[in-house]
Formats: structure tokens, C-alpha cells, sequence
């Protein structure tokens, strides 16, 4: 059961082969066991799940109607609210912040029927893109335990590949989706900017923030998506879209889909990487895709602009921790100024303080010309070409990172790990839904990851191509060592 | 200090007023906009900051601010967007403030006014809309801050440095809380803090073209204090600028932001001008940009109320009321409307004005009330106005009756007078006369000054004859009969 995507697990609980007790339990004995290894859980809602399991066991029996996910366990970012709940968003800032209030998403999700397992690690502030800038422990991959699993929805993607839940939720700024779920071998999902919901989402660089599911398959994502891509009046950039059609193309075959790749942008994609991405290419042209070369030369100042425009948006998201209201307030401080200062100060890691002082600085007289404006007006060009390259194609694919999951202490240079968004600043520079699929192993037994993306609102062409790639791969089907 | 020229010099003055709109909740938020509430009971997850809120976009605030715009005939952005300005205070729950700096929803406008019977037009150089912040209160050993104030929805409303005098701007305050008041956006009572004022003010000899710099001062709480404090500000400017003819302009008058003093009637910097934040303004990305339709827009154009100066001119040509007397009445929304729902009762326009505006409101004024606290209706005071037209009562009788309105505002006027036999006028030609005659008999002298020519002899006389009858007698009875008197001797 512990193995099962969150259809079957569903099909288990809707036929009466398993009680939705049954299936919390059998999670929470799995979380129990190996997330001491993981990391992947910040905290675990025995009680409440518990609860919810026995409620929905009660519902079944009275006949009352059930939803899509009725059943299917879920884990939860730590930077999403659920209201009761501590999140920490992994810093010790809001170590022991609890939110007053239901993230949209989340309510959405219950109402569904979904169990809410618990709270997952990330890096601080989903700042970062390894799992090892969370204020608490660093996020181990289930592949490899010296590796990390990506960031910063790490303990989202280490939850799934390991088994210890089916789905979880992520959110994704610049790849904190895609690039681990890559470097975890499973299915991460980033829709279109406004396809669900923010309210309760702790904002790190609002233009860019995208909550998004992560699963076994492609299936699961989609279905995932049906309970949670409902408009939302709460967020002003919330898009009033029906919430389905997420698998309309499932089952389709690739014939008449033009694929685009920047082989340009992608010149210094190297070894293993490489194979593993031109064999995914070769894939999607045996399933009948015609592949096009498309000029995105731009992109190669996506990293920059991307890091002048969140770090920017950020520098003011995050001047509400201030000491004042709730979360962090240093205890020696004994005037105002201190109380901002030292709350700051002991609250913040390294990397979020790096990326207020950026953003800070960008936005300040006499450097916002020559940065914030300029990378804005950038990021229009980025999108123009963007614009430009689906008039011959339908979806671009890329690989989603440059290489497979590195050591805990790999990242010296925080400059390196910054270029780990490289192939995913794109989607959410231009809001765009994209995916990250498994697409094979390194010879180090290593998952890596595709790409594909597509242009906005066309969710669902991106969901078809990404199932077409899995079912004929199934990479995603293998399981770590250890997690089965 | 004696040859300081202040004529020699001319004022320089804009003004950035603060309006709260009346709208039923927040600018971003659902929580509700009430004045006077126990602290922090009108906050939700957006007024404090909570990590994860997002704001929301009221929608009538918008129609209160393009009403506004319209109203002073201003251009409507169709297009208009929200910007984060930053800096750290306790009382800003996100330490940034939505504000619309780069494309804010009304651009130009002209305030028309009367200053003294000259009709003036300011220009508006801007009006856009914000989120108030909450208040700090300081207790004996700590400070708590009140949220229930942050997030409320502001227009500031800024003018081009357009007047010239500590006067002007008077006009033009009271004018534009006027137009709030008619168009129904905002209560804009500066007492509770839903209009303020910050006023930006520089001087220069008269012939030079060129602006100088330009201090601000804050935190008036009332139009009298503004003038105040703009003479004072005047002042203190011509004086440094004489008294150090070689220093740098700056360094001469000291910019920066500056409050006034209201015991001392000076004004005191409270911030130099180098210690002004750098506000990092950059757009709101929790907003999408505010699009606005002509249909919409026109909609609101042609359901506009009468505005004040329309209502200043219709007095003058229709009801032949004095200049003055006309921009005393429409400065206030109130006051007008209480006037022409009396208007209905009683028939006399100027001395219906007369009685509002000089009689009762002299004697409020006095006993520290408005006219809306009063508790007056205009029902009550037409009536009072309407009983001398119709001679019922003499107006000194109104005057004694209108004292007793006054001390109850229920009581009826018209049962007063019925009341009170001392009231009833006096109109028995049998009881007047004698007392006519006694009169007479004292005053053989004034009676030989009016047969002489001089009539002013003639009022004394009727004087004399009303103040015995305690102003009861019909002023037109009592003439009459002196006239017959004098006759007969």
C-alpha cells in the first residue's frame, strides 16, 4: 500500500479494500520509520490526520459523496498556512509562528477529501535550491543520502520519492519545484502564474511564486490540479479558469506536436546530462513529436535578471518579520531599532539575509536604474522571445537541471547554487506551466530530470506530453533502495 | 528686525491632504472601517501582516477616488497602478505602504474657490490611493499599537505649489473637504483624523520666477492651525533669507519636516531633509494594474451631485445671497443642505442665511458645537424664520425663542412662542397706545427733532416704545400710531 500513487490509493479507499485510517496509519508508521533519515518532515499531524481518516471512514458509510482525493494522504511546504499549524517556512523566525487561517489550497484540498500528513522542509524562505538553507536540517535525498534533494521544496520531493506519502505540494519561484523533482526522480508541476491560488502562500518573490504538486506520475499531478486550480478572490492574480481538462490530452498521441529546443541557449550542456537529454529528445521523436530549434538566446540573462527581480520583491515580502507583531523578537533588545536589528539578526539564515541585502540594494536610489529597471525591462524581452519561439512550436523542452543531485556540502559558492535555476528561471520569468518528468538515471544511479514546458494556460498540452514521455519511459515507476 | 520687508516677498504653498473614504471596509481588506472602536477589533490577516495574506482591492474605494477626480474635472487614468513604498515603523503591519506613486488614478484637476470674494482656481497636480497606517500609543512603560486604523483607505490629494497666501489654501482646504463632503466620499472630520493636512511652503521675492526650497509642515488639526502655521512658516522663511542674504538658500531656511507649535505659534523641525528615507518604490506584484472603462467612468460622470461652487453660484443668481454669505454656507455640506431644507419652510433667503450662519452659529460657536451637533433641525429653525416673516414674532422675540431652541433642540419654535404670553406680540392698538403715549409725553424733544426733519428722532421713538413692551409690540403697530401722534399734536 505504502508504494501506491494517490489514484490507487484512492480507487483502494472508494472500493472499501482499505479505510482511510487504515492508509493514514500505514503513512504515519512510513514517516515515522525513515523520516529521521530524510528530513523530509518539519512536523507530522498524527491527531489531526487521524481524525480526518475517521471522519471520512464516517462519511463512506453514510453514503455521503467523496471527494477526488478522498483518502490520498498529502504533505504540505511548511510555507503554506494551514490555520492551527506551526509554519516555520523553516526558519527560526517563524519557529513557532502558528497561522490564524486555511491557505486557500488547502482548503481546497480537504474539501476534496485529501488527509493533510504534515509539514515539509524546505529551504528558508524557499530560498534556496538544496534543502540545506532550512534553519532546522538539511533534506536528504532517498536516492542518495549523502545528496541533497534539491531545494526548495526538498522535503516535498524527498516525501514523495521515498514513499512516505503520495503527493505533497511545493511551490516553485525559480525551479523549487522542477529541480527536485528532478534530482528525486519524481513528477513536479509548476502551472501557469495564477493557476492556483496564493492566499496562504508565505510570499517570497510575488511575480514569480507558484504552488504546484508533486507525484509518482503525471496522472496524479493532473488530478491533483482538478481540486486546487479553482479561482480564488482572495488573490488578485488568482486566473478564473474551470478546474479541469488537466488530462484532456492524456492518451493522445505526439503526432502534430511541434517540440522546441534552444539547442543554443543549451551549448553548454555536457556528459552524462547531455545523453540523458538528447535519449528524452529521441523519445518524444518516437512518440511522433516534431522537434524545432528554437532561438531563446536570452535566457542566458534569466539567472541575472531572475536574482535582481526576487531578491528585489523579497527585500519587501520579508520586512514584515519584524519582532513586532508575532514570530522572532530578540530578547536583549531594548529599543525599537534593536528589536529590528537583533530580531533579524538571530531570526534569519545566511541565504535570506544574502538575498535581502540584494534586493535591498537594487531597489535603492541610485542603483534601481541601473538594476531593478533595467532586469524588468529584460525580463519583457524574455518574454517577447519566449512569445515569438511558440509561433513555431507547442512546448519547448529542456533538461531540467544541468546535472544530477550533489553532495550535502557540494555547494560552497553560493554563486553555483544560484545557477541551478539555469533551465528553470524561464517558466516562471514568463509564468509559464512547466513540468519536470523522470527521464532516467545517472551511471551513479542518479535520477535525472525533463522538462517541458509550455505556453501560458496550456496546462493541460504540458500534462499530455509529460504522460506520453512517462508511460513510454516509466522511470518514475522505480522506487530508492530502502523506501519500498 | 524692524527692515525686514515682508511685503517684498511672496508665498509659495502646496498642499498634500490626506482623506479618508468612507467606504464600509479596508482598501485591501474585508475587515471593517469603523472610527472609535476598542483597538485591534477591526483587523484581519491583511491589516497585521500575516505571512502568506494578500491584498485585495476594494472596489468602492476606486469609485469614491473617480468621483472625486471627476468632480474636480481631473484626467482618469484608465490605466493605474499600486506600488510598494518601504521603511521600517511599528505602525505599518508589512513595513511597506500600497501606495499608486508611478501611475496614480487622478492627474490634474482644478479646485475652484472663493478667497474673499475673488474666485480662484488651484490646480491638483495628482490624487491617489493608499492604505492608512495603525497608531502607536504610548503608555507609562511601553507603546501598543492599534491596527485597527491600518489599511483604511486614503486619497492624498496633491496640489501644484498654486497659492499664494496663508488664505488661499484656507479656501482651498475647506473647499475640497466641501467636494467630499457633497460627492459623499468622506466624513472629513480632522478631529478624528479623517482629513489631514501636510503643507509644503516656500518663499521668494516677488519678481523672482524660480522656486526655492521648500519646507514641509505636518500635523495641523485644524484649517485655523494651517493658517497659523503657514504665517508662521512664512515668516520664519523671509526672516532667514534676510537676516543671512549670503547663505545658500538651504542652509538659510533649513528644509526638512517641520511641525507647528500651536502655544508657541512657531514651527519646529522635527526631521532634516538629508534624513529622508529612500522609499525604494517599485510596483505592488500582489496587484494586477486597475483598468477602468469609459463606460464606467461616464456612468459616474453624469450621476456627479451639485458640487460646491455650483451650488455658491446658484445662491448668488437665484437666491441673490451675498458672495460671502454664500461661500460661508456651501464650505460646509451640512450647514447647506440644513439651510435649503429650511429654505422650504421659511421664504426669506438672505435673512433665513443670516440667522445660520451669524445668529445660530455665532452662538454655538460659543458653546463649543457645530451645527450638526447641535441637535437643531432645520424644520424647527424655518419656522422660527418663517413666525417674523409672517410677523408672529418679532425678531427680537426670535432671538430670546431661538436661545430656548438652543438649550432643547427638541422643542418646537411655533410651541415656545404658544407657550410663553410674554412671546404672544403685542398687536391691541388700545394696549399699545397709552404706552404710546407715555412715551410721547417724556419725549416733547424728539418729537420737535422729527418735525424738523430729522427721522432718525422717529426710530428712537419706536425704540423707546418697544423696549417698554419688552419687544412684544408690532414693530409696524408702534410706527404707525407714533406717526398718527405726531400728527395730532
Amino acid at each position: 500500500m505504502d508504494t501506491l500513487t494517490a489514484k490507487q490509493l484512492n480507487a483502494l479507499f472508494s472500493s472499501g479494500e482499505a479505510s482511510a485510517v487504515e492508509i493514514t496509519k500505514q503513512a504515519l508508521a512510513k514517516i515515522d520509520k525513515l523520516n529521521l533519515k530524510l528530513s523530509a518532515f518539519l512536523s507530522v499531524f498524527e491527531e489531526r490526520s487521524l481524525k480526518s481518516a475517521a471522519l471520512l471512514d464516517e462519511k463512506k458509510q453514510k453514503g455521503e459523496p467523496l471527494g477526488r482525493l478522498a483518502g490520498v494522504p498529502i504533505a504540505i511546504k511548511d510555507n503554506i498556512a494551514i490555520e492551527g499549524e506551526i509554519t516555520s517556512c523553516a526558519s527560526k523566525f517563524l519557529e513557532n509562528y502558528r497561522s490564524p487561517y486555511d491557505a486557500t489550497v488547502v482548503r481546497l484540498l480537504e474539501e476534496d477529501g485529501a488527509i493533510l500528513i504534515g509539514k515539509t522542509n524546505m529551504d528558508e524562505f524557499a530560498m534556496g535550491a538544496s534543502g540545506t538553507h532550512s534553519a532546522f536540517s538539511p533534506t536528504r535525498n532517498p536516492w542518495d543520502l549523502d545528496c541533497v534533494p534539491g531545494g526548495s521544496s526538498s522535503g516535498s520531493a524527498a516525501a514523495v520519492s521515498g514513499r512516505l506519502c503520495p503527493l505533497s505540494l511545493g511551490s516553485d519561484t525559480g525551479g523549487s519545484i522542477r529541480q527536485p523533482a528532478a534530482f528525486t526522480g519524481i513528477v513536479g508541476f509548476k502551472p501557469t502564474y495564477g493557476r492556483i491560488s496564493r492566499y496562504g502562500l508565505v510570499a517570497f518573490a510575488s511575480s514569480f511564486d507558484q504552488i504546484g504538486p508533486f507525484a509518482q506520475t503525471v496522472e496524479d499531478v493532473a488530478l491533483v490540479m482538478e481540486a486546487v486550480s479553482r479561482h480564488c478572490e482572495r488573490d488578485s492574480t488568482s486566473l478564473n479558469l474551470p478546474p479541469n481538462g488537466f488530462d484532456a490530452q492524456f492518451g493522445q498521441s505526439l503526432k502534430g506536436t511541434k517540440i522546441g529546443i534552444p539547442w543554443g541557449f543549451l551549448e553548454d550542456l555536457k556528459g552524462e546530462a547531455r545523453q540523458n537529454f538528447e535519449k528524452s529528445v529521441a523519445t518524444l521523436t518516437e512518440l511522433g513529436a516534431e522537434t524545432v530549434d528554437v532561438d531563446l538566446s536570452l535566457l542566458k540573462y534569466g539567472i541575472g535578471i531572475y536574482y535582481i527581480l526576487t531578491s528585489a520583491e523579497a527585500s519587501t515580502n520579508l520586512a514584515r518579520y519584524d519582532g513586532i507583531r508575532y514570530g522572532k523578537r530578540a530578547k536583549e533588545a531594548s529599543s525599537l531599532e534593536e528589536i529590528y536589528e537583533m530580531s533579524r539578526q538571530e531570526g534569519f539564515g545566511f541565504e535570506v539575509k544574502n538575498r535581502i541585502m540584494l534586493g535591498t540594494y537594487v531597489l535603492s536610489g541610485g542603483f534601481k536604474d541601473a538594476y531593478y529597471s533595467k532586469a524588468q525591462k529584460v525580463r519583457a524581452l524574455i518574454i517577447q522571445q519566449i512569445r515569438r519561439a511558440f509561433e513555431n512550436c507547442n512546448l519547448f523542452a529542456f533538461p531540467t537541471t544541468a546535472g544530477t543531485a550533489f553532495t550535502l556540502d557540494g555547494m560552497r559558492d553560493p554563486l553555483d547554487e544560484y545557477l541551478q535555476d539555469l533551465y528553470t528561471v524561464a517558466a516562471p520569468i514568463a509564468g509559464l506551466p512547466a513540468i519536470s518528468v523522470p527521464s532516467g538515471f545517472s551511471t551513479e544511479k542518479k535520477p535525472f530530470g525533463l522538462q517541458l514546458v509550455g505556453p501560458q494556460l496550456h496546462d493541460a498540452s504540458v500534462l499530455g506530453a509529460a504522460r506520453a514521455f512517462e508511460q513510454a519511459t516509466r522511470f518514475g515507476e522505480k522506487i530508492p533502495g530502502g523506501f519500498s | 528686525m524692524s527692515d525686514i520687508r515682508y511685503d517684498q516677498w511672496e508665498p509659495v504653498i502646496g498642499l498634500e491632504v490626506h482623506v479618508q473614504l468612507n467606504t464600509k471596509t479596508k482598501l485591501f481588506s474585508r475587515a471593517p472601517h469603523r472610527f472609535g472602536d476598542e483597538p485591534n477589533q477591526n483587523i484581519g490577516i491583511v491589516d497585521t501582516g500575516q505571512p502568506g495574506s494578500l491584498p485585495v482591492l476594494n472596489k468602492a474605494a476606486v469609485k469614491k477616488a473617480v468621483q472625486f477626480g471627476l468632480a474636480i474635472g481631473a484626467e482618469i487614468s484608465r490605466y493605474s497602478t499600486f506600488d510598494r513604498k518601504s521603511y521600517f515603523y511599528p505602525d505599518n503591519p508589512r513595513n511597506f505602504q500600497i501606495t499608486q506613486f508611478f501611475h496614480p488614478i487622478v492627474r490634474g484637476g482644478t479646485i475652484t474657490c472663493d478667497v474673499e470674494g475673488h474666485t480662484k482656481h488651484f490646480k491638483v497636480d495628482r490624487a491617489h490611493l493608499e492604505d492608512d497606517t495603525g497608531m502607536l500609543k504610548h503608555f507609562s512603560s511601553f507603546a501598543g499599537i492599534d491596527y485597527n486604523r491600518a489599511g483604511i483607505p486614503l486619497i492624498e490629494v496633491v496640489s501644484e505649489p498654486v497659492m499664494r497666501s496663508p488664505k488661499d489654501a484656507t479656501a482651498y482646504a475647506t473647499t475640497l473637504r466641501a467636494i467630499m463632503q457633497y460627492l459623499d466620499v468622506s466624513d472629513c472630520n480632522m478631529a478624528e483624523g479623517s482629513l489631514r493636512i501636510d503643507v509644503n511652503v516656500s518663499v521668494r521675492p516677488k519678481n523672482e520666477k524660480t522656486l526655492r526650497p521648500k519646507v514641509e509642515v505636518k500635523n495641523m488639526n485644524s484649517f485655523y492651525n494651517m493658517e497659523l502655521a503657514i504665517e508662521a512658516e512664512v515668516r520664519r522663511q523671509i526672516q532667514a533669507y534676510t537676516l543671512h542674504p549670503g547663505k545658500e538658500f538651504a542652509d538659510a531656511i533649513e528644509p526638512g519636516t517641520y511641525r507647528f507649535d500651536q502655544g508657541a505659534k512657531k514651527t519646529i523641525r522635527m526631521r532634516r531633509k538629508e534624513e529622508a528615507h529612500d522609499y525604494r518604490y517599485f510596483h505592488e506584484p500582489d496587484l494586477v494594474p486597475l483598468q477602468l472603462g469609459e463606460e464606467y467612468i461616464e456612468l459616474l460622470g453624469n450621476s456627479l451631485p451639485e458640487l460646491p461652487h455650483e451650488r455658491y453660484l446658484r445662491y448668488m443668481a437665484d437666491l441673490k445671497l451675498p458672495a460671502d454669505s454664500a461661500a460661508i454656507l456651501v464650505g460646509d455640506k451640512f450647514t447647506s443642505d440644513f439651510y435649503e431644507e429650511a429654505l422650504a419652510i421659511a421664504r426669506n433667503a438672505t435673512s433665513l442665511c443670516n440667522w445660520i450662519i451669524t445668529e445660530f452659529s455665532g452662538r454655538l460657536k460659543e458653546k463649543g458645537q457645530t451645527l450638526k451637533e447641535s441637535g437643531l433641525t432645520s424644520e424647527y429653525v424655518g419656522h422660527l424664520v418663517k413666525m417674523i416673516e409672517d410677523k408672529v414674532i418679532t425678531g427680537r422675540i426670535a432671538k430670546q425663542v431661538a436661545g430656548e431652541m438652543l438649550e432643547d433642540p427638541s422643542k418646537d419654535p411655533r410651541e415656545i412662542v404658544k407657550a410663553n404670553p410674554n412671546y404672544q406680540p403685542l398687536e391691541d392698538d388700545s394696549v399699545i397706545e397709552p404706552i404710546v403715549d407715555a412715551i410721547l409725553e417724556k419725549n416733547g424733544q424728539s418729537i420737535i427733532d422729527y418735525k424738523a426733519g430729522r427721522t432718525k428722532a422717529l426710530a428712537f421713538l419706536v425704540g423707546q416704545v418697544m423696549k417698554e413692551t419688552k419687544g412684544k409690540a408690532s414693530p409696524d403697530i408702534v410706527n404707525k400710531l407714533i406717526l398718527k401722534k405726531i400728527e395730532e399734536k
